[in-house]
């Protein structure tokens, strides 16, 4: 149960940054997992450059959390130098520019990386064990779930109670009514986008103490976000929060009744809710 | 050039499409110093990516050195390397090798379901093809029992048969069982052999749980939730790549292996990223066909390791020595066929050449079985802290021969592991 | 005029390849015809219907996997027996996921495509027993218009009869799918791509059109399927993959989506393209992601569209 709700909190992180990219500029962003998988390699990296400069373990969460951060500002090339170019586009001209990124990036951090699979070693025990339920979780999980809680709230708070959220939600609903309005729609994109990115490479790098960084992280990962945003609605906050639980717990819950329908319970449930409810759960009116 | 003029002869010999002449006969006539060109299939991405570099360093490494000698009957070694991805893709780099490139071998081939495709295209094009990794068996069922250009692998369920084996002598007491391997035919392959040889000398043995997450799955945490529900004795783990590593990590922050005991049929595959701060002493751990760090190990294993890790900071996986061997028997063979001369053998002559050789590779001798077949030795034992790494070594280093290990040639498998005296 | 003769020109070329052209080439032909015959049906999709489908290797899929089925489980070698059940398959598992797929547009639809997409590739992957799982399962030599050529070698077979077979298939589907989108049905299915309320004001049937439209473009793919099987001789799920289902999207633009020969000429670049690059460098997925980008940024016609400018390219990105 707590592990599905780990890898939700996950999840959740790459989902919510697909949903903001997806609320504002309506692109589906496939490349979403490629920066997840980004995250993780450079958060493997600043640790282990943390680590060898000699700083305290018990810290090693700031570099990591610094560097996921970090490095989401790669967002802003690739929103100014691709996805620009495409706004009036047809979604799936986006959709396949964002398929060219991911295709792109899967070379781009294996000739930077190399193949073998990167980990950070024993700091993911750092904090120790806790008894939860009857099962021990390692501290770490627990406040990466907590962490992911927090950014929940955070972007919650950022779209209903700041003026930046109340222009992202207008954007959402009416694009050239709120330009008309004297938005600054050029770089309200590039921040947007930006966000989703960090959001994406935050989660990469905040998974990483508890796994292992592998170039095809990112395809796999899609697939799951994917069903998360379905299931939760596209473009809603909420939505992903709920879907990206459900996910989850469900493959966790398939995993220890009937191992075999994992993946396809997913699917099965996506199909379920776009034939159901196209919206999904939480998604807006019809664009 | 050799393509006009070939167009032009079968412009003038095809009549009917159908019958298609083909007139592409081998230059047997290559002179002394005119390089020989060996195509290499590798593995570059997915999963599998380390195991495909680790192959292409054993077999560059080779290169150098046989290069550096004269190479083979006095002309040098050109490498055509070519990726392994997807079945249907990578029967067309084959074919790209053999057809356009004129290669005289073909090494490489590791994912079990690229080399079933490959068998038979090899089969049909006649170049020799020595596969560092892969097998075409199906379901354990050999599905190309005869064939006359393509060297196999050994079997894929020899690690966990090993296994099976030194789970009995090193755990004793062991009366539940759970498994977890990909959802792919080696896990399923390795997971059958397993319980079919731990059944044997453990007879009440109950086999109480089985995993099989996909391919690439990098979280484990509610696999590991089960494993630890199901209060077994022993888990069997055939993972050979980062999800080795990976499911470690996370046992460690369970404590799994607190209660539990393991066996990691294959993990050695990644010895160096098992590092000792989440891997525990006491489980069985195994190398596959090379142990980088045994003490018995020969000369040439020791100039290769110390190379390798000067050259890319990493200590050698067993793909290396499968590599090193397929390239070094096939320089044997092409020897041996030309038999004191220095015209360039046939192909068929090199292949029949191969049939039985036994060369030094990195990890000892080994040599082809006249069914085409690797034999080796495979090296598993118990993991230790006791060592100047920070990742884990093993200690004993337990070492089976496929003599035993594997079945003979023409048997069945379960057959054959039903069929020992115990 | 000149299309017509560029036509011939490459018709006459894919007939005298077998004779002339390296054996080697003349085999990454046959891809090239199953991908094409494929990527008609694709089209009529997206470029006559205005619908996107991130999951037709599916249809790839159970092509492909019927002409396993038939020769290695059920015995049966027929070619003609394996594309006609190839078809009827493929129309027999589009009919439901057509009717639930084709109630959406746009970014739904395509996801809705890709879902069952990943529900079959789960399926076969799962189903080890039945399927092979990763394996898959082979795909022997069938016979071709009844005549068994087991004498002949595979790659003689196979740049031989064959190719002239995968010739005829293609050649007789493009005839087919050059009626069709020439057709009244045609003529409907690009008012409902251009404007679905005035297709519904004139009384055309707008879901039940493009539920056609969705079965007979499963149909192509799912011969497209069955004949990339032989040349492989094994069929696998990686073939039904999602990234699959995007490249074949990815031939489509290449060519460019908006001329009826567009997929074709695309699918012919990218297996060329791909082969060369990947023999070049390691790293092809690099170049290849850039020269999609540069497609969809620069080029939205394709090659195609490079060549002859047709105004419809704009129409259907609106």
């Amino acid at each position: 149960m707590l592990s599905g709700v780990f890898h939700g909190s996950i999840l959740f992180l790459v989902s919510a940054g697909l949903q903001v990219v997806f609320g504002v500029q309506k692109i589906f962003n496939l490349a979403c997992g490629s920066f997840y998988a980004l995250g993780a390699y450079v958060g493997v990296s600043a640790v282990g450059w943390y680590v060898g400069a000699g700083g305290p373990p018990a810290l090693f969460i700031a570099p990591l959390a610094v560097a996921g951060l970090a490095v989401g500002a790669v967002g802003v090339p690739v929103e100014r130098g691709l996805l620009r170019f495409v706004y009036d586009r047809d979604e799936t001209f986006q959709l396949l520019l964002t398929f060219a990124i991911v295709l792109m990036m899967e070379d781009a951090i294996r000739m930077t990386w190399g193949t073998s699979p990167r980990s950070t070693s024993g700091l993911y025990l750092t904090y120790g064990r806790v008894g939860v339920l009857g099962t021990t979780v390692p501290v770490y999980n627990l406040i990466v779930i907590g962490a992911s809680l927090a950014i929940a709230v955070l972007i919650g708070w950022l779209l209903t109670r700041t003026t930046f959220g109340w222009i992202i939600r207008a954007s959402a609903d009416n694009r050239e009514m709120t330009e008309a309005l004297g938005v600054d729609m050029r770089r309200l994109h590039t921040t947007v986008f930006t966000l989703g990115t960090a959001l994406g490479t935050l989660g990469g790098a905040l998974v990483i103490p508890a796994t292992a960084a592998m170039s095809e992280m990112g395809i796999e990962l899609i697939v799951e976000a994917f069903a998360v945003v379905v299931i939760g609605g596209l473009g809603s906050m909420r939505g992903a929060f709920v879907g990206a639980l459900v996910v989850g717990v469900l493959r966790s819950i398939a995993i220890s009744v009937y191992p075999e329908l994992e993946m396809l319970l997913i699917y099965l449930i996506v199909i379920a809710v776009l034939v159901l409810r196209p919206r999904g759960l939480f998604g807006g009116p019809p664009a | 050039m050799r393509t006009t003029r070939r167009s032009f002869l079968r412009l003038v010999g095809a009549g009917a499409a159908a019958a298609t002449v083909r007139l592409d006969a081998p230059p047997a006539f290559a002179q002394a110093g005119h390089p020989v060109k060996l195509g290499v299939l590798t593995i570059r991405a997915g999963i599998a990516a380390p195991v495909g570099a680790a192959g292409l360093r054993g077999t560059e490494w080779w290169l150098e050195r046989v290069n550096r000698a004269g190479g083979i009957l006095g002309r040098p070694v050109q490498l055509v390397v070519e990726e392994e991805s997807n079945p249907k893709d990578t029967v067309e780099r084959y074919r790209k090798l053999v057809l356009q490139d004129k290669v005289e071998a073909v090494l490489g081939g590791i994912s079990t379901g690229v080399t079933l495709a490959l068998g038979p295209v090899a089969e049909d094009l006649g170049t020799p093809w020595l596969s560092w990794d892969g097998t075409t068996q199906k379901g354990v069922e050999e599905t190309m029992p005869n064939p006359r250009w393509a060297f196999k692998s050994v079997d894929n369920e020899v690690e966990a048969i090993v296994a099976g084996m030194l789970t009995a002598r090193h755990f004793k007491g062991i009366k539940t069982v759970a498994g977890i391997g990909n959802d792919y035919s080696y896990g399923h392959d390795c997971w059958q052999a397993y319980q079919a040889v731990l059944k044997r000398y453990t007879p009440d043995v109950k086999f109480v749980l089985e995993l099989f997450p996909k391919l690439g799955v990098t979280d484990f945490t509610s696999h590991l939730a089960a494993i630890q529900q199901s209060r077994a004795d022993l888990l069997m783990c055939s993972f050979w790549s980062g999800d080795a590593t990976i499911i470690l990590k996370q046992a460690a922050a369970v404590d799994l292996f607190k209660t539990m005991k393991g066996a990691f049929t294959t993990a050695g595959g990644v010895h160096d990223s098992l590092k000792k701060n989440f891997t525990p002493e006491g489980l069985l751990l195994g190398y596959n066909t090379m142990y980088f760090d045994d003490p018995k190990g020969s000369a040439l294993l020791k100039q290769f390791v110390r190379e390798y890790k000067a050259k890319y900071a990493e200590y050698p996986p067993y793909e290396c020595d499968h590599a090193y061997f397929c390239a070094e028997s096939y320089k044997a063979a092409v020897e041996k066929a030309a038999a004191g001369s220095t015209k360039w053998p046939e192909k068929a002559t090199v292949v029949r050449a191969l049939e039985g050789i036994e060369v030094e590779s990195l990890s000892g001798r080994r040599s082809w079985r006249e069914d085409h077949v690797h034999m080796c030795n495979f090296y598993q034992g118990i993991t230790t802290h006791k060592n100047p790494y920070d990742f884990v070594t093993i200690d004993p280093v337990e070492v089976v021969s496929t003599k035993v290990a594997m079945k003979p040639a023409g048997t069945k498998l379960f057959d054959w592991i039903n069929s020992w005296k115990i | 005029m000149s299309g017509r003769l560029v036509l011939a020109l490459a018709l006459g070329a894919t007939v005298l390849a077998p004779l002339v052209a390296p054996t080697y080439h003349v085999l990454l032909m046959l891809p090239f015809m199953a991908y094409a015959v494929a990527l008609l049906g694709l089209n009529l999709l997206f470029g006559y219907t205005g619908l996107v489908s991130f999951g037709h290797a599916l249809f790839l899929g159970v092509g492909a996997y019927t002409g396993a089925f038939l020769t290695s489980v059920f015995k049966l070698r027929s070619m003609e027996v394996i594309l006609v059940a190839a078809a009827a398959l493929g129309a027999l598992v589009a009919a439901p996921v057509g009717a639930l797929c084709v109630r959406y547009v746009k970014i739904y639809f395509g996801m809705l495509t890709l879902a069952f997409g990943m529900v079959f590739y789960t399926f076969v992957l799962k189903f080890y027993r039945l399927t092979g799982g990763d394996e898959g399962m082979p795909f022997l030599r069938p016979t071709l218009l009844g005549a068994s050529i087991e004498g002949l070698p595979k790659t003689d077979y196979l740049a031989g009869p064959y190719y002239y077979y995968s010739l005829a298939v293609l050649v007789l589907a493009t005839l087919v799918m050059w009626r069709i989108v020439h057709s009244p049905f045609g003529l409907c299915l690009k008012t409902i791509r251009d404007n679905p309320t005035k297709a519904e004001t004139l009384g055309i049937g707008v879901a039940r059109y493009r539920w056609c439209a969705f079965v007979i473009s499963a149909v192509y793919a799912a011969v497209g399927g069955a004949l990339l099987g032989p040349p492989t001789g094994n069929v696998d799920p990686t073939l039904a993959y999602w990234t699959q289902s995007g490249n074949i999207v990815f031939m489509t633009l290449l060519g460019g989506f908006a001329s009826f020969f567009g997929p074709v000429l695309g699918a012919f670049v990218f297996i060329y393209l791909q082969d060369w690059v990947m023999s070049v460098v390691p790293f092809w997925r690099l170049i290849f992601g850039a020269i999609l980008a540069a497609i969809v940024i620069a080029a939205p016609g394709g090659l195609a569209g490079l060549w002859v400018r047709r105004p419809s390219v704009e129409a259907s990105s609106s």
